[in-house]
């Protein structure tokens, strides 16, 4: 993986220029890094509510009985067409007018996770649908349920066609946890606005800032590169 | 009583206005093997999709060994049939497509596997042994651990036979097994269907372009054109003595083509 020596490589020699350049360095990052713990906590549920969704309402939008397609398509209308920054609003300060009291941590997971759910769910769909007509035939002719149908042959084939357009929402979805903030939340960017109004160094703050995320994404991409390699290494090979 | 292994019985094909099986009557006895040959477009694909269910049928009704495969009796009647009562039909039959269609993800070994393991409750054990012993007699021993992309197209075609053998059906269907390959590999897969219509051990039904192979290993031949079954008969009768006129035609026209 040349990419990633390449990039750890300039991400050193910016830490190791800011250590040098910002002195103060010292004083705000811990702030930061602690504010990096929170993003991760929240980027990490948000994105298994994610995939559980996607996988979910796709299969239900590709596969499902009349019902299930009716409720799963729904769900993607709702919540694709609606601001997710409204509806974290929604489940933090709305939802305890119902009685419905939820964590900040709780409000932005379940705000993220829907959200980014809804634009996975056709990610899978397309998916499940890219998949070959003649394979789902050919586990006709084998007589196999439906279930192993779907669990054996089309999802292991679907999730190679997926995986591109699932981590790039991933990648979005950890930009979208910034989104947090706004309901108390002490995630990377929060901790990044209440260090700059204490040291006011807002260039390297918000360098810093930047590298974070950016890191986060490129653990994501790199992921998502390896796990479509795993994937699909039998399918196009030819020796 | 003797029965029919495949039965026919009225069966409509229709894909919105355009009926591409027009009340067929057709049937097939156990161990007979059977080529269908005609047009492009007359309606011998049909045939075999509608019998492996992966098409509905708009009308009449298709018995496999004596019992109805899209109906089911209940107290004496006829109903359509129930998702359980197709599958439990359905298993006495095996089809093997124009394309193959293997599973990209899973090696030789592993497609034969798939069906005995998890349609059939075999142990891994049992299943691979059973396999293996398939994946022998169609030649391809040595490649069981390869994927379907690692193999030749008439290799992958004898994989998909073998895949197809290891679920224990009763009928073969086989639509044009030898169309999607490069003239070279058409031999060694004729080669195993040859086998298996001389084993006697299946009811087969063999959509074919390959008049001299039809010839060679038909009980009986039958010649579809616009969704009728025109005209059928022993391959020498039928090749040597046709007595259709669209027959006549597109065997002089086959001929030419050589
Ligand atoms: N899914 C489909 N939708 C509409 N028409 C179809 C479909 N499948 C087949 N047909 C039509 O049905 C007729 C018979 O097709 P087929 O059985 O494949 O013919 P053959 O195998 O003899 O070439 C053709 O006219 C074809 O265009
Ligand atoms: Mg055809």
């Amino acid at each position: 993986m040349n990419r990633v020596a390449i990039v750890s490589a300039l991400i050193a020699f910016l830490v190791g220029l800011s250590v040098a350049t910002f002195s103060e360095l010292r004083v705000f990052l811990p702030a930061i890094l602690k504010g990096a713990v929170v993003t991760v906590q929240v980027s990490i549920l948000s994105i298994a509510l994610f995939i559980f969704l996607s996988v979910l309402a796709g299969i239900g939008r590709a596969r499902g009985g009349r019902a299930i397609r009716w409720l799963s398509t729904i769900y993607v209308e709702v919540f694709r067409g609606t601001s997710l920054l409204v509806i974290l609003f929604w489940m933090f300060f709305v939802m305890p007018e119902f009685g419905v009291t939820l964590s900040p941590m709780f409000a932005g997971v379940a705000a993220i996770g829907l959200n980014f759910g809804a634009y996975g769910a056709e990610v899978v769909r397309g998916a499940i649908t890219a998949v070959p007509k003649g394979q789902t035939e050919a586990t006709i002719a084998l007589n196999m349920s439906p279930y192993r149908r779907m669990t054996r042959i089309v999802l292991p084939q679907a999730i190679a066609i997926m995986i591109p357009g699932m981590s790039n929402l991933t990648i979005e979805l950890i930009k979208a946890t910034a989104l947090v903030s706004a309901v108390t939340l002490v995630d990377i960017t929060y901790a990044a606005v209440q260090q700059n109004q204490l040291h006011y160094r807002t260039v390297e703050i918000f360098l810093i800032t930047m590298m974070l995320y950016y890191v986060l994404a490129q653990f994501v991409r790199f992921g998502g590169e390896a796990l479509e390699e795993y994937f699909t290494r039998h399918l196009n090979r030819r020796v | 009583m003797t029965h029919p292994m495949i039965q026919f019985d009225k069966v409509l094909k229709a894909y919105g206005a355009l009926q591409v099986l027009k009340d067929l009557d057709f049937s097939v006895d156990k161990g007979e093997v059977v080529s269908i040959i005609g047009p492009s477009g007359s309606g011998k694909t049909t045939v075999l999709r509608v019998l492996m269910t992966l098409e509905g049928i708009q009308g009449g009704t298709m018995y496999v060994d004596g019992e109805p495969l899209n109906k089911m009796n209940v107290d004496g009647q006829l109903v359509d049939a129930s998702k359980a009562h197709i599958r439990r039909i359905r298993s006495k039959i095996g089809m093997v497509f124009q394309n193959f269609n293997l599973f990209p993800h899973m090696t030789a070994l592993e497609n034969c596997n798939e069906s005995p393991i998890f349609t059939q409750g075999k142990s891994k054990a049992e299943a691979t042994e059973e396999s293996m012993r398939l994946l022998d007699t169609v030649g391809l021993a040595d490649k069981a651990n390869h994927y379907p992309s690692q193999l030749s197209g008439g290799q992958q075609q004898r994989v998909a036979i073998a895949r197809t053998l290891a679920m224990h059906p009763e009928i073969l269907l086989f639509d044009e097994p030898t169309s999607a390959l490069d003239p070279e590999m058409v031999g060694e897969v004729l080669e195993v269907i040859r086998n298996l219509a001389e084993s006697g051990n299946y009811t087969m039904l063999l959509v074919t372009h390959q008049m001299g192979f039809a010839r060679e290993v038909s009980d009986r031949v039958c010649f579809f054109d616009g969704g009728f079954m025109v005209e059928q008969g022993q391959p020498n009768d039928l090749f040597g003595n046709p007595q259709n006129e669209r027959l006549k035609q597109f065997l002089s026209k086959v001929l030419e083509a050589g």
